[in-house]
């Protein structure tokens, strides 16, 4: 999924010499073929966050084609008012690339977790939110974030969990939801982003359940939504980020006003990490590990079998 | 430090942009839309006044004019004087200044890249000038003889992206950006001393790695000379030219009052301020 954003970033900047990768002093290893390839366009702005971000708004200002890179703790998170005055607000070609977000950092701490990220673009008008699940996801984010030529955020989080998708992927279109698997009409279906597009095919594969991947989480097409809701019994929405504000969040603001259902958000509940571990450590701290959403998902799916409108378990 | 003592030949050829008539627009527009930030206008007018009159170039006066310079006004609280060159230059017409605030009017209270003339949203403060600072990388990366000038206040150098703009104009030698500090001393709760002691500028800025100059910011052949120096010196630094100005200048009851942050002109106010610019019936 790396190689996948690197081969990208490096063929589009190889294209056309207005692509610039700004970095905040992070990227290491992950840019040693951008700067072999494209030196040129490769600006370490300082561990200078909010500068960097105010730069690109000018480099956009005057023709380049910036990419901002910075752990997603940074880029969006400490410079969201950089991002909306001087980026948004202009609607300038700014890709901002927010990594390591959600628990990839696990052992370093609150600093470098990054749970409120979606949420935070999410308001911002005019800027589209993108998070890709694997590889192919990426290289299609990248292509279509760079063909938007508008301000995009690009959530970039944990990398290693494997394919969901067989082949390299057709385009992105706004908003449109892409599915990862077919499944049983009578169950629920899941909706996940990013690394928990992985633990729904995983849960979904035993469950039989449609499994649906938001590479796009802003905009979202409201249609797919209403089309997703019709072909199953009730929604599940997975992501490694907040359950306020997020995916799940975004699902529901469709969901209520076009095609009420059920709905179980499965994200990061409000509270920050209390322990150090590994990722997967603290997927189970916060209930996000398969076996702990399997449960939930389980539960859930009984709940809405029963007919009984009952109190959904947490 | 170096002090510009004396004033050199004017270039003061063009007959537009006269302070005291710029001062009147701002007034005419504060006492139209009741605004405040009156104060914060009038301390950077002779600035704005040599910059649009001798060094802002607009190919075919275009204010979008892709081989335009860039006057970033930082500190978009001083943006009616802005404004009032903008009518000068007939890029704002009088509709503009007798309906500023006026319910669906465009000209907003601090500065707004979406208005032609403006480069920047600013007002919240310590952003118009990282953005100056990656407009001038743009342009150094392109070639061509483009400038770039960003007008920040004193006040707002508290703001910790200055610095780390500072730093990266510095790294990149970028002598196309020029930082002009409007020094009058005063920020909205106190005077910089009382708020957050900014020490020496030009030693700062100097010890940054910027080309510097100190100048009394309403002396317009001071300013002028001051601006033409810091180009013509220091090559591969960026400028900054430290302008010792005063909050309120040219209406004596406003001068270093910081009340004229805030308050708003009655028909009193307004009368007796445009009496103390004492234009004569020309320049009016």
């Amino acid at each position: 999924m790396r190689d996948a954003f690197s081969n990208t970033l490096v063929r589009l900047a190889l294209a056309d010499p207005k692509v610039l990768l700004l970095t905040g002093d992070h990227g290491y290893a992950l840019f040693d073929e951008f700067r072999k390839r494209c030196p040129n366009q490769y600006i370490n702005a300082g561990i200078a966050e909010q500068n960097m971000v105010g730069m690109a708004a000018g480099l956009a200002r005057v023709g380049f084609r910036p990419f901002v890179y910075g752990l997603a703790a940074f880029i969006p998170i400490r410079t969201v008012e950089q991002i909306k005055l001087d980026i948004a607000h202009d609607a300038l070609p700014v890709v901002l690339l927010g990594d390591g977000a959600g628990f990839v950092y696990s052992h370093l701490g609150t600093s470098h977790q990054s749970t409120e990220d979606i949420a935070c673009t999410r308001a911002i008008p005019g800027l589209q939110v993108l998070s890709p699940a694997d590889r192919f996801e990426m290289t299609a984010c990248m292509e279509y974030a760079f063909a938007t030529n508008g301000p995009v955020y690009l959530r970039m989080g944990k990398s290693d969990r494997g394919d969901v998708h067989a082949n390299p992927i057709d385009p992105l279109q706004p908003g449109r939801l892409l599915k990862v698997r077919a499944g049983r009409a009578d169950r629920p279906c899941l909706i996940a982003s990013g690394s928990m597009v992985r633990t729904a095919l995983d849960i979904a594969q035993e469950q039989d359940l449609f499994v649906w991947s938001a590479p796009v989480l802003k905009p979202l097409a409201v249609d797919d939504v209403c089309a997703a809701v019709r072909e199953s019994t009730g929604l599940v929405t997975l992501e490694e980020h907040s359950v306020l504000g997020g995916l799940g969040a975004a699902i529901a603001e469709i969901t209520s006003e076009h095609e009420p259902t059920r709905m179980l958000r499965i994200g990061v509940p409000d509270r920050f990490s209390e322990h150090c571990g590994t990722h997967a450590y603290l997927l189970h701290e916060h209930r996000l590990d398969t076996d702990s959403v399997q449960k939930r998902i389980k539960s859930f799916s009984d709940v809405l079998a029963s007919a009984v409108r009952t109190a959904i378990p947490l | 430090m170096n002090t510009l003592a004396t004033s050199t030949a004017s270039a003061n050829t063009d007959s537009r942009f006269v302070p005291a008539r710029l001062r009147r627009t701002v007034l005419e527009m504060a006492y139209a839309g009741s605004t405040v930030h009156i104060g914060c206008a009038f301390s950077i007018i002779e600035l704005v006044s040599v910059l649009y009159r001798n060094h802002l170039r607009y190919p075919g006066n275009d204010p979008r004019a892709d081989g335009r310079d860039y006057l970033v006004l930082s500190k978009g609280h001083g943006v009616m004087a802005q404004y009032a060159c903008m009518h000068e230059l007939g890029w704002l017409n009088d509709s503009h200044i007798k309906n500023y605030f006026a319910d669906g009017s465009e000209l907003k209270g601090l500065s707004d890249s979406r208005i032609s003339g403006l480069e920047v949203t600013s007002g919240s403060l310590g952003h118009g000038f990282s953005v100056g600072v990656g407009i001038a990388m743009g342009l150094q990366r392109k070639g061509g003889e483009q400038k770039v000038y960003a007008i920040v206040g004193d006040g707002e150098l508290n703001e910790g992206p200055i610095w780390e703009g500072a730093l990266v104009a510095a790294h990149h030698r970028m002598d196309n950006l020029m930082l002009i500090v409007d020094k009058n001393g005063f920020q909205a709760m106190g005077t910089t001393d009382e708020v957050l002691a900014l020490g020496d500028l030009s030693a700062k800025f100097n010890s940054f790695g910027f080309e510097t100059l100190e100048v009394d910011g309403h002396d317009e052949s001071s300013v002028d000379a001051a601006i033409r120096q810091l180009w013509d010196t220091g090559a591969g630094k960026p400028k900054a030219l430290i302008a010792r100005t005063v909050k309120g200048k040219g209406v004596p009851f406003m001068e270093s009052d910081n009340r004229w942050h805030y308050t708003r002109l009655n028909a009193q106010t307004f009368a007796e301020a445009v009496d103390a610019l004492g234009l004569s019936g020309a320049a009016k």
